[in-house]
């Protein structure tokens, strides 16, 4: 899966989540800062994420990430190892 | 100044001499205890109490029903056989006290004798009158507690007497026994408030001279009753109300052995269990409890307490069996119907249950970060977290993996029980609830949102 293929549902599931418009979502966004997720939601989009993506991620290494660009990251790396 | 130095170690300082995690944390001591009396330093040595054959005796069925409606026979000689394998076959809890005064006393006392077991040994307890002496005889005890009191409040306002009326009433109770080959055990009643060099002392030696007179298995026991709890382990404290002052005049000045001392406590001033504990510690051998603390007021030390106390200055187990204190707990709400709170110590429905979510993470990591000793091994109670909505997604996934009996690699992530947690705060937030979430509604949940673990490793 291309790293484009990946920013795409990234930023699809990050907007069904927390209601927001894929469109206005940046590379650079904070979860928590510029998105608003609290601890519980950030929990409930690595969850939609292992969905979308079909995978099970190390809670410790997926709770470590920040961005929406470390999301990218850290998933086209995953699904392409 | 002193200057300390970050150490900044590559592993963790588990400090694992102290807290062994395989038995309660062990009770340690540097050096001698200093106390001041007339003047002068005196010495204790703390660490003498590893070496000391310090033990529990049992008033469960003499001061513990006290305070409470009677048991029946049955329920006796049931915690009596508890009591037994609880304090195990080197009689940690060496003796069981009971009343002598009614038929179903005397048919419980020849119930538990039928059990043949060698702890703990039965004793009675009497008023300090001859006649009631002759209980004593006809059930054939070789011990018995007899009431002396030792305070002006109980000498002249209760018994209406004068200190040498008293004491030659106590003496001739004492020598009877002799006479009869039963040794008494004198309840020093009330002396935290009595006049020690006034009454105490000289009694405690005119029964001293009596003992001389007899072999060794029959002299005389002291036993110290702080009978409104107004003992103190500080150290310097000021008499009558001093332990170490107390335990050091019986031993040095008086000439009592430390296996012939024994503490009696109550706990009106929250102090009933250091109390007890701090007379080992400066120098008598028997802690008198009852289970779960029940005593008169506000009760007496919890047995329990005392035991894990005993491990933990033992550094062993000694033949304890810890879980039997689990069986027991349940015996009491169970079949005796008498509930315990939730917070007690060692036996509580929530002694080792969080509900912090922090905490509860912090289970889930090590459980050792919250768990005071390793409670499934040693008392049959693995620590459990109870769900509201502080607990936190660590919180629904420590109670998922438990309840589904995940470990290791095996356990489920936040993110798998996330849904469960979206569902109690939605309790909460949405629903305004104020109760814990039950486990039957966590079950509930674990089936709806994770029901290919359910049906692979639900417990039945």
């Amino acid at each position: 899966m291309t790293r484009d293929e990946v920013s795409q549902r990234v930023k699809k599931v990050t907007a069904r989540e927390l209601n927001l418009n894929a469109a206005n979502i940046k590379d650079s966004d904070q979860f928590s800062v510029e998105l608003g997720a609290d601890s519980l939601k950030s929990i409930e989009l690595v969850a939609a994420f292992e969905e979308e993506f079909n995978v099970s991620v190390n809670e410790e290494e997926a709770l470590q990430v920040q961005s929406i660009g470390a999301a990218i990251d850290f998933f086209a790396k995953l699904l392409n190892k | 100044m002193k200057t300390y130095e970050l150490q900044d170690i590559p592993q963790p300082n588990l400090l694992e001499e102290m807290f062994p995690y395989s038995l309660p944390p062990l009770i340690q001591f540097e050096g001698k205890i200093k106390e001041e009396i007339d003047g002068k330093i005196v010495e204790f040595d703390p660490n003498e109490v590893k070496t000391r054959d310090i033990h529990i005796t049992d008033t469960t069925f003499r001061d513990g029903q006290q305070a409470r409606p009677p048991y029946t026979k049955e329920q006796m000689v049931k915690l009596f056989e508890m009591l037994s394998r609880l304090g195990g076959p080197n009689g940690v809890i060496r003796q069981s006290e009971f009343f002598l005064y009614t038929k179903n006393d005397r048919e419980t006392i020849d119930a538990c004798r039928a059990l043949n077991v060698k702890f703990p040994e039965i004793t009675g307890w009497i008023r300090a009158n001859k006649g009631d002496f002759r209980l004593v005889k006809e059930m054939g005890l070789k011990e018995t507690g007899m009431l002396t009191s030792s305070s002006d409040y109980h000498i002249f306002h209760k018994q209406n007497q004068t200190r040498k009326q008293a004491m030659d009433q106590y003496v001739e109770v004492v020598e009877a026994a002799f006479e009869a080959g039963v040794r008494p055990r004198c309840h020093l009643e009330d002396v935290t408030r009595a006049d020690l060099p006034g009454f105490v002392f000289p009694f405690v030696q005119k029964l001293e001279r009596l003992s001389e007179q007899v072999p060794e298995h029959m002299k005389v026991k002291i036993r110290l009753c702080d009978t409104m709890g107004f003992g103190l382990s500080y150290p310097n404290a000021k008499e009558p109300r001093s332990i170490p002052k107390m335990i050091w005049r019986l031993r040095n000045e008086c000439g009592i052995p430390s296996e012939r001392l024994e503490w009696h406590g109550h706990n009106d001033f929250h102090k009933v269990h250091i109390n007890g504990a701090s007379a080992w510690i400066y120098g008598l051998n028997a802690l008198n409890g009852t289970l779960f603390g029940f005593g008169e007021r506000c009760g007496n030390p919890p047995l329990e307490g005392a035991i894990i106390e005993y491990v933990a200055l033992k550094g062993s187990l000694n033949g304890v069996s810890l879980p039997v204190i689990t069986e027991l707990a349940e015996y009491y709400q169970k079949v005796i119907g008498t509930q315990l709170a939730p917070n007690y110590p060692f036996v509580g429905k929530d002694f080792n249950t969080t509900r912090a979510g922090i905490h509860a993470g912090g289970l889930r990591r090590f459980e050792q970060i919250y768990n005071i000793f390793d409670t499934t091994a040693l008392l049959n109670r693995p620590p459990h977290v109870a769900i509201t909505d502080k607990s936190g997604t660590d919180g629904i996934a420590l109670w998922v993996n438990d309840f589904l009996g995940l470990k290791g690699d095996d356990r489920l992530t936040v993110m798998k029980v996330a849904k469960i947690q979206r569902w109690v705060m939605d309790q909460y937030e949405k629903g305004g609830r104020m109760s814990s979430i039950t486990d039957q509604e966590l079950e509930e949940q674990v089936k709806i949102n994770l029901p290919e673990y359910y049906s692979k490793y639900r417990k039945n």
